[in-house]
């Protein structure tokens, strides 16, 4: 199944905007943006700390909707989700 | 009008608009591009989410504050020194409550909608930190 991840703003100019990828079923939120995250030592280290948990101000939603980084570990992802990860809003 | 666009727009044309029946008040935000010593302002939103969620805070505030008319105008891409950002224009029967929705419709833009600016320099840019963090772990 795929899944689509959505970088923005400084997580965007660590890994690109979009990011298509094929998961088995049952992955898991966290352990997919670890797999993703893992391959940019400059990104993971942008959204994970050092004992590999999210950085606590890191946002994270699917299909449009905030998970609770407490969550995500146990949170599953499904075909055609939009995963979407991103630092503290800054609009205005 | 709840729109997140590049261009800007003409405030004067959604004063007169905003004037329904029963408007004793409009309430204008403006938010501009400061001159923080920088060259320009880059802005970016997840822009779905991000119209959601101020069609959101504009029928909330439209109900808590009995507004009769709100338009949010939220600009991305690149802008100058003095361009506008953020348009927010409130009409009420009365200024209480003019005023009030108006201030509750940019702070709530300011707490969660997912957008974002980083400050171009002549020796780079910086992004903008956000002025509420999310997602922390639950603390029992």
């Amino acid at each position: 199944m795929t899944v689509k991840i959505r970088f923005f703003a400084r997580f965007r100019e660590l890994f690109g905007a979009d990011i298509m990828t094929d998961v088995v079923t049952g992955t898991m939120f966290t352990s997919l943006i670890t797999t993703i995250a893992k391959k940019n030592p400059e990104g993971y280290a942008a959204i994970f700390d050092e004992k590999g948990a999210f950085r606590e101000f890191v946002i994270l939603m699917k299909n449009g909707k905030r998970i609770d980084i407490a969550d995500a570990a146990k949170t599953p992802v499904a075909d055609g989700d939009e995963i979407a990860v991103f630092p503290p809003v800054a609009g205005g | 009008m709840i729109v997140i666009q590049t261009d800007d727009v003409d405030i004067g044309a959604l004063i007169i608009a905003a004037k329904k029946h029963g408007t004793g008040a409009v309430v204008v935000f403006d938010g501009v591009v400061r001159d923080d010593d920088i060259t320009e302002m880059e802005l970016e939103a997840y822009e779905d989410v991000a119209t959601q969620e101020l069609d959101k805070i504009a029928k909330n505030a439209t109900e808590q504050f009995r507004l009769l008319h709100v338009d949010i105008i939220h600009r991305i891409g690149r802008l100058a020194v003095g361009e506008n950002i953020l348009m927010i224009i409130v009409a009420a029967g009365h200024r209480e409550e003019a005023y009030a929705g108006s201030r509750f419709i940019i702070e709530a833009i300011k707490a969660g909608v997912p957008i974002w600016k980083k400050e171009l320099t002549k020796d780079g840019g910086r992004w903008v930190p956000g002025e509420h963090g999310h997602g922390k772990p639950k603390t029992s």
